[in-house]
């Protein structure tokens, strides 16, 4: 056998973090002779190091991405500012320890977690190291906060000029309203998504959960994909400034279209649509009740021929063959009689029966599922593995996770650990990447670097 | 050309289910192909329309979700056509679509078939269920998989408020919108892989899936506590009712309001508003206090009393004073806008975050949004607005295939 691979590049290229003063001097055997530890699963992002200053829900749900894919994704937390999502419902237990959220535990998989006192001059000094060995720095503070710790983009440029930086703000980072802050439900109401929900007469239904907080890091992980891309090819790091009013923006394209282009504002009467079609307009497009309590079919009929089918599928009822319910045109115009007799219907008859039903003519339905109903009933998820456990100290040995989407053939992202314990990786980070000996790391400690 | 994805090669054959990933490849420096059959994507079916004339190049849907690109019409029933297909894919560094499963490789033409070819191909089936399990040839809208994923069964009404109201679909197409942003997520992470190894892979989404792990606390909520959450008027559904958050302003818009006093700082500078206005002169009295006693979860009277004060005052003022009002007191508050009513916030102009498009019908440019982030040295850019069917077809096939 040859020599065993080593990596390149010299000492910084090992992962271990050099302060400047040495960096003249010669790396020390041991460092010299870090042999390359094959990454265990080939990851799409193995290799890639993330500093997670994220907290609440959309900088976490960009770093899951992240983490899901392979990446190593170190969570940067402080216990004078915790994570509201470390206490936050459901928890394990009659109390909160910052370790048995569900919810926090849901969207911290696959990640690391040290504990470092920023307001500590060595505990920003740190910092600065773990920035300077890390490709992606993302923080999904108020906008100002960063810069009030002197890290802005140019800042961290200084110590790292390759670094991509990801900021999720509410308003952004520029413009005369960056000071204004939002939760998901304020970017879901400000950019219209609320008010698209609903039925028509009644106050907005809007969204039960903060799908923007989803979404603002859907677009972060994306964007810094796309920056990894440009830097392998360039090496040219970069600021991306996400707001997360305007990413729910650009899911409203067509309706303000519809405004600047026919004059028509979704406020008016007669909208939101319900359940309803907006565009394309079909019919019948609605939810139906069905036997039991809150138990709900979604149908949506596209043309002449899904009609005829579903009217097959309900038995051939007389109301359904009136002329009225012919064309789709016709159909729309009398709704209301139609969604009656489908109602009839499926009101004594079983969500799931009547989903396999119309499927098997060919029909588009569904059920409303509860998260209940989608782990428990739903044979798809069951049939592709979608769901899995993994051991957390205060979670249970078998914490339960869904999977991750979409699917990779090759290298597909994985489930590897739960979320990490506050601070559960303070030692392993700061001994073994950024370059505190054991002693150092004890001395740090007493003088409170980490909490 | 400026985008992080100068150079990268899109082959995109997609309907409203899968034409977003295109786009989001697209605006940022890709070069994606449309290619359509001789009648069009039946993505330019769906409207609004242009003065509601329906026409291939008449739908504003269609414009908006693919602009960038470039139009290529192709009669994949036709050896001709099926010729050019193969030859543009092995191309490509990306494929996209949205067909059933299987259906393309019935007649040669899917993953299955080609990718094994082509070694460093990226492949990126989207579709309803993924391509495998008893479900994978179910049909589903935007509805359905909004229904199935669990997203509505999230969102709806409080059942004293309005008796008897289903779960409610977000309109906007956002169960689409999700299994693109999730399969673009899939994409980049393979053509980052790709970047390291040169190898391509097939990327399987599914919107039920993406769907799924779009509910926020409704999973945790199960997996922790076997507990389903409960749908609410206008917030989040939860496992015990929760206050209300949207409250009728002066001018028949909804305030959108959280978080009332939960901190004495906060308290204070709310106060002062409200009696500067001339409400609330009763909550100076040391009852209102200690922030326990305004939480509307314990259920005090002082909390009743401080939520129908927050009432009469919005009542009286318009949603925006609120909001800004609210704001400028580092209350994450908001008003409910139709989409278009964001137009008129000279903070989007400050940002740059308008663009322009015309097309069939409308000459002059009009508004839409732009981007969903801003890159510092890679911008978005509108290069092009969404093409005309076929507009591309003999440019583009001299130009990749010659």
């Amino acid at each position: 056998m040859g020599v065993p691979a080593f990596r390149m590049a010299g000492c910084a290229a090992t992962g271990i973090y050099r302060h400047p003063a040495a960096a003249q001097t010669a790396c020390t055997d041991t460092e010299r002779l870090l042999p390359i530890i094959p990454a265990m699963p080939d990851l799409p992002l193995s290799g890639i190091r993330v500093c997670d200053l994220t907290w609440i829900i959309a900088g976490p749900t960009a770093t899951r991405v992240l983490a899901d894919f392979g990446a190593d994704v170190i969570r940067v937390e402080h216990q004078q500012a915790i994570d509201p999502i470390r206490v936050g419902r459901p928890i394990n237990g009659e109390r909160t320890t910052l370790n048995n959220s569900g919810f926090f535990n849901y969207f911290n998989r696959n990640k690391r977690s040290m504990l470092l006192n920023v307001r500590h001059p060595l505990g920003m000094e740190l910092l600065h190291r773990l920035i300077a060995i890390s490709d992606v720095v993302i923080e999904n503070f108020s906008s100002g906060v960063l810069d009030s710790w002197e890290l802005s983009y140019e800042a961290q440029k200084t110590i790292n000029p390759g670094v991509i930086y990801c900021s999720i703000s509410g308003f952004g980072h520029s413009g005369r309203d960056k000071h204004f802050t939002t939760w998901g439900p304020t970017a879901q109401a400000l950019s219209g998504l609320t008010l698209m929900s609903g039925l028509p007469g009644e106050p907005p239904a809007g969204w039960g959960y903060s799908y923007m907080d989803h979404t603002a890091g859907y677009y972060g992980a994306i964007a810094i994909l796309m920056a990894l891309h440009h830097r392998n090819r360039t090496g040219e790091g970069q600021h991306i400034d996400i707001s997360q009013v305007e990413a729910g923006m650009v899911l409203t394209g067509p309706a303000i279209l519809d405004y600047t282009v026919n004059g028509r504002s979704f406020r008016r009467p007669g909208m939101p649509p319900g359940n309803h079609s907006w565009e394309p307009a079909i019919a019948p497009h609605n939810t139906y009740p069905c036997a039991g309590e809150d138990r709900w079919i979604a149908i949506a009929v596209r043309n002449d021929a899904e009609w005829l089918a579903m009217v097959r599928a309900m038995g051939e009822p007389a109301w359904a063959n009136d002329g009225r319910f012919s064309t789709n045109a016709s159909r729309l115009a009398h709704q209301d009689e139609l969604d009656a007799g489908i109602a009839v219907w499926t009101s004594t008859r079983d969500e799931y029966r009547l989903m396999h039903l119309l499927q098997a003519a060919g029909v588009p339905a569904g059920v409303c599922q509860s998260p209940g109903d989608r782990v428990e009933k739903d044979e798809q998820f069951r049939a592709r593995n979608w769901w899995a456990a993994m051991p957390h100290a205060e979670m249970g040995e078998a914490s339960e996770f869904d999977g991750v989407t979409p699917r990779l053939s090759h290298t597909p992202g994985t489930n590897r650990t739960a979320s990490p314990l506050l601070g559960a990786h303070t030692h392993e980070v700061t001994t073994d990447l950024l370059g505190l000996s054991n002693e150092e790391f004890a001395e740090y400690e007493a003088m409170g670097v980490f909490m | 050309m400026s985008g992080p994805l100068t150079g990268v090669r899109v082959i995109e054959y997609t309907g409203p289910l899968g034409q977003l990933a295109g786009k989001l490849l697209a605006d940022m420096g890709a070069d994606v192909v449309a290619i359509e059959p001789p009648d069009g994507s039946p993505a330019r079916a769906v409207g609004p329309f242009v003065d509601d004339v329906p026409g291939p190049d008449r739908s504003l849907n269609y414009w908006y979700h693919n602009t960038n690109k470039r139009s290529v019409v192709l009669d994949l029933r036709a050896a001709e056509g099926v010729a050019a297909w193969k030859s543009l894919v092995a191309k490509a560094d990306i494929v996209i679509e949205d067909c059933a499963p299987g259906e393309l490789d019935t007649v040669g033409l899917g993953h299955a078939s080609l990718r094994p070819v082509i070694d460093s191909l990226i492949w990126c089936s989207i579709t309803p269920f993924g391509q495998t399990g008893p479900w994978a040839s179910y049909q589903a809208t935007d509805m359905v998989g909004l229904a199935l994923g669990g997203p509505m069964m999230m969102n709806g009404y409080d059942a004293e408020g309005v008796p008897g109201a289903p779960p409610i679909r977000g309109h906007g197409d956002q169960g689409y919108n999700t299994a693109c942003h999730y399969a673009v997520q899939g994409i980049l992470a393979a053509l980052l892989y790709r970047d390291k190894t040169g190898q391509g892979q097939h990327v399987d989404a599914s919107m039920h899936e993406a769907c799924s792990s779009t509910t926020e606390v409704g999973l945790p909520y199960w997996f922790t506590q076997r507990k389903n959450v409960i749908r609410q008027t206008g917030r989040h559904a939860a496992a015990q009712r929760t206050e209300p958050w949207l409250h009728m302003a002066a001018d028949g818009r909804h305030a959108l309001i959280f978080g009332v006093g939960r901190d004495n700082a906060s308290w204070k500078r709310i106060k002062e508003w409200f009696q500067a206005d001339g409400f609330g002169k009763q909550l100076d009295e040391p009852r209102f206090d200690e922030p326990a006693a305004r939480q509307p979860g314990r259920g005090s009277p002082e909390a009743a009393e401080v939520m129908s004060e927050l009432s009469r005052f919005i009542a009286a003022h318009s949603a925006d004073e609120v909001y800004r009002g609210g704001q400028e007191r580092r209350q994450s508050w908001g008003v409910v806008r139709a989409p278009s009513e964001a137009l008129g916030d000279p903070h989007w102009e400050d940002r740059g975050f308008w663009t322009e498009v015309s097309g069939e019908g409308r000459d002059a440019p009009v508004r839409m949004p732009g981007a969903p982030y801003a890159f510092s040295a890679t911008p978005w850019e509108l290069r092009r607005p969404a093409p005309k069917l076929g507009e591309h077809t003999a440019e583009l096939l001299a130009e990749w295939l010659t």
